[in-house]
């Protein structure tokens, strides 16, 4: 373990937007009451303040006069190796970087990044969970976390190509639009891919995939580390610069949405003729313009309700597109979670959080409060624009022995193409 | 010395030698911060920062504190919001609005203004005190709040409290001599102005800095904050 790195990183990252926040904290402890993973369990070491407790010390100790006054006298101790192990089980198992704490802060403390950094000076030291970093070292060797590697993802789209009978461009010269895929809906949703193909193909999009910008997922960017979140960021941007796109749309994915869309602009250069977007924008545009025509009522049997997304719609700001659109398609059987858009309760499966084995317990404990709110609306379907909101719904329905219907967005929208 | 002195000591030399303190250990803190450096957002914006700055500031100093119950955490923390709102408000009542420390400010700032009856104020601080008494019980019970505070959030809590309570008895003119309560209450505020640049007292500072911040991140997607 390279406790001196992680130091390291956390002083790096606070310059005066880091540090200005951690100074407003005053410590009144109220983003405990929103972090789900806190009310869940009612692990103290889970509120969100505590969370970002090492990148406060390390920042106190390294540039605050009463951080270094605490230190000379014994009222604090150096970043120790203990420290980095716990804090590893804090900010990797029992957060998700949701933000829903930054809402509730009385300060305004955009909470979530600072939790991300402290990820990074994690990463930085080599105290990732085990299973994270095999999926890290899985996605540098293979092209994908989830074993897609070139053979399996031309399988699998030669399969969905033939069953849903669909056409699906592949490294189409002069394409204006590169869709890149998430092995989730790879691996585990394929007809989502048969659904954004679908939709593309009737709002007439010059689109396609590419063989080489293939996994929209970034694992670098779950673990926290610069280097490898840059690096699966360029697999992407260097192909949609070299087949010169216009756009780029990121399909049901969440987190990969967040770091193309808002974090890749500060860690290299992007042409500013090349636009990212997220399928659900996508989707509200092609609704908005007429250049799709949905079935109206094609989805109002029984009850539906909308789980936001924290990346999608907290984070994303693609918060009125799935209501535009529930409400052509299901205008009688939507109805509203509480709290929701904005204020929307995370899954619990986001940040990386599914993909450790250990993390399970808290997962289903956070996922609990969603089934609460969605009992309450008396739903028997929840739809969502995210691929692993829906992998953590699909495996707490099976879980928790649930009786819901899941479903995805782009999926409904496809459903109730008209012709 | 008898405590004639002592008063004149405590509202005079020390009382501005601790001003400066305060406003030098402020500008340092506030120096320091800034000249960590700034490094700008090259993402693309979906909606406007400034509408988010605009909003955020709008609920922060209306909405919240005015009607905490519009945030559905207030139902799980009521007493947070509550006392922590009404001290707040009793506290810049009593600085701001009370005559006595108008006169001070006057005679800092060489203007003054309309202040508030001083039944207003008194009740307004007695709840103040009050509230601060309830979020130190909850400070000591807690989990969360156990577990993030030390003996600088304890310290904190006692050097606000002292020049409150010696300013609420002073002016019930109690237990003490006028003199004795005078010089204590001017003492206690001269700790605190020295204690507040090396604390988180500091954070109504800092304040306007993560609002903004805040506002920005929540305006750029196009979210309200």
């Amino acid at each position: 373990m390279q406790t001196q790195k992680a130091i390291n990183t956390f002083v790096k990252e606070t310059g005066g937007w880091v540090a200005s926040q951690l100074e407003a904290c005053t410590r009144c402890g109220m983003c405990a009451e929103a972090c789900h993973f806190y009310q869940a369990t009612g692990v103290p070491e889970y509120a969100p303040v505590w969370k970002v407790e090492l990148l406060r010390r390390a920042y106190e100790q390294r540039f605050t006069v009463s951080g270094k006054v605490k230190l000379a006298i014994g009222l604090d101790a150096e970043i120790s190796d203990e420290d980095l192990l716990k804090w590893s089980s804090y900010v990797y198992h029992a957060c998700t970087v949701c933000n829903k704490c930054s809402m509730v802060c009385p300060m305004g403390i955009d909470l979530g990044t600072l939790i991300h950094d402290v990820r990074s000076g994690l990463a930085e030291a080599g105290v990732v969970p085990a299973d994270l970093a095999a999926a890290v070292q899985k996605q540098l060797e293979e092209g994908s976390p989830l074993g897609m590697t070139d053979e399996v993802y031309a399988d699998r789209l030669e399969w969905v190509t033939d069953d849903w009978e669909v056409d699906i461009p592949i490294d189409k010269e002069g394409a204006e639009t590169l869709v890149v895929l998430s092995s989730i809906e790879v691996m585990k949703f394929p007809q989502n891919i048969a659904a954004v193909a679908e939709v593309l193909n009737a709002a007439g999009e010059n689109w396609t995939l590419s063989t080489k910008a293939r996994e929209v997922v970034n694992f670098g960017f779950y673990e926290g580390s610069h280097s490898h979140t840059t690096l699966f960021l360029k697999r992407l941007l260097d192909q949609a610069v070299a087949m010169g796109v216009k756009r780029l749309v990121v399909t049901e994915c969440g987190h990969a949405y967040d770091a193309l869309r808002w974090t890749a602009y500060n860690l290299m250069d992007i042409p500013d003729s090349l636009e990212i977007t997220h399928i659900t924008g996508l989707l509200g545009e092609y609704v908005s313009s007429g250049r799709i025509k949905l079935k109206g009522g094609a989805f109002n049997e029984g009850k539906i309700t909308f789980h936001d997304a924290c990346k999608i719609q907290r984070k994303g700001g693609h918060i009125n597109e799935p209501r535009q659109i529930l409400n052509i398609l299901s205008p009688d059987a939507f109805v509203e979670m509480t709290p929701n858009r904005e204020e929307s309760i995370c899954c619990g499966g986001g940040g990386g959080v599914i993909a450790i084995k250990d993390a399970d317990p808290v997962r289903y404990a956070a996922f609990e409060l969603k089934i609460d709110q969605v009992n309450k609306t008396g739903a028997d379907t929840v739809v969502m624009s995210c691929s692993n909101c829906r992998l953590q719904f699909t495996d707490g329905k099976e879980h928790f022995n649930l009786d819901w219907k899941i479903n995805g967005l782009t999926q409904m929208v496809a459903d109730a193409l008209a012709d | 010395m008898n405590w004639t002195t002592f008063l004149q000591f405590t509202r005079g030399p020390l009382f501005q030698a601790s001003l400066l303190i305060f406003v030098g250990g402020m500008a340092y803190r506030l120096v320091r911060v800034v000249l960590l450096g700034w490094k700008g957002d090259k993402a693309p914006a979906k909606g406007s920062k400034l509408a988010g700055v605009v909003k955020t500031y709008l609920k922060g100093f209306l909405i919240f504190p005015f009607v905490p119950w519009v945030k559905r955490t207030f139902n799980r923390n009521p007493i947070i919001y509550l006392a922590g709102g009404l001290f707040h408000l009793g506290l810049f009542s009593a600085i701001i609005l009370g005559t006595p420390h108008m006169l001070v400010w006057k005679s800092l700032l060489g203007f003054g203004w309309p202040t508030l009856p001083l039944p207003i104020v008194d009740w307004l601080s007695a709840a103040s005190i009050a509230a601060m008494i309830a979020l130190l019980f909850y400070r000591r019970t807690n989990p969360v709040l156990k577990l993030i505070s030390g003996p600088a959030e304890w310290l904190n809590w006692l050097l606000v409290f002292l020049p409150m309570v010696t300013g609420y008895i002073m002016t019930h003119h109690l237990f003490f001599q006028y003199e004795v309560l005078f010089s204590l209450h001017m003492l206690s505020v001269d700790v605190l102005l020295i204690w507040i640049p090396l604390s988180r007292i500091s954070h109504f500072m800092f304040y306007f800095f993560s609002r903004t911040i805040h506002g920005v991140e929540f305006g750029k997607r196009g979210v309200t904050p």
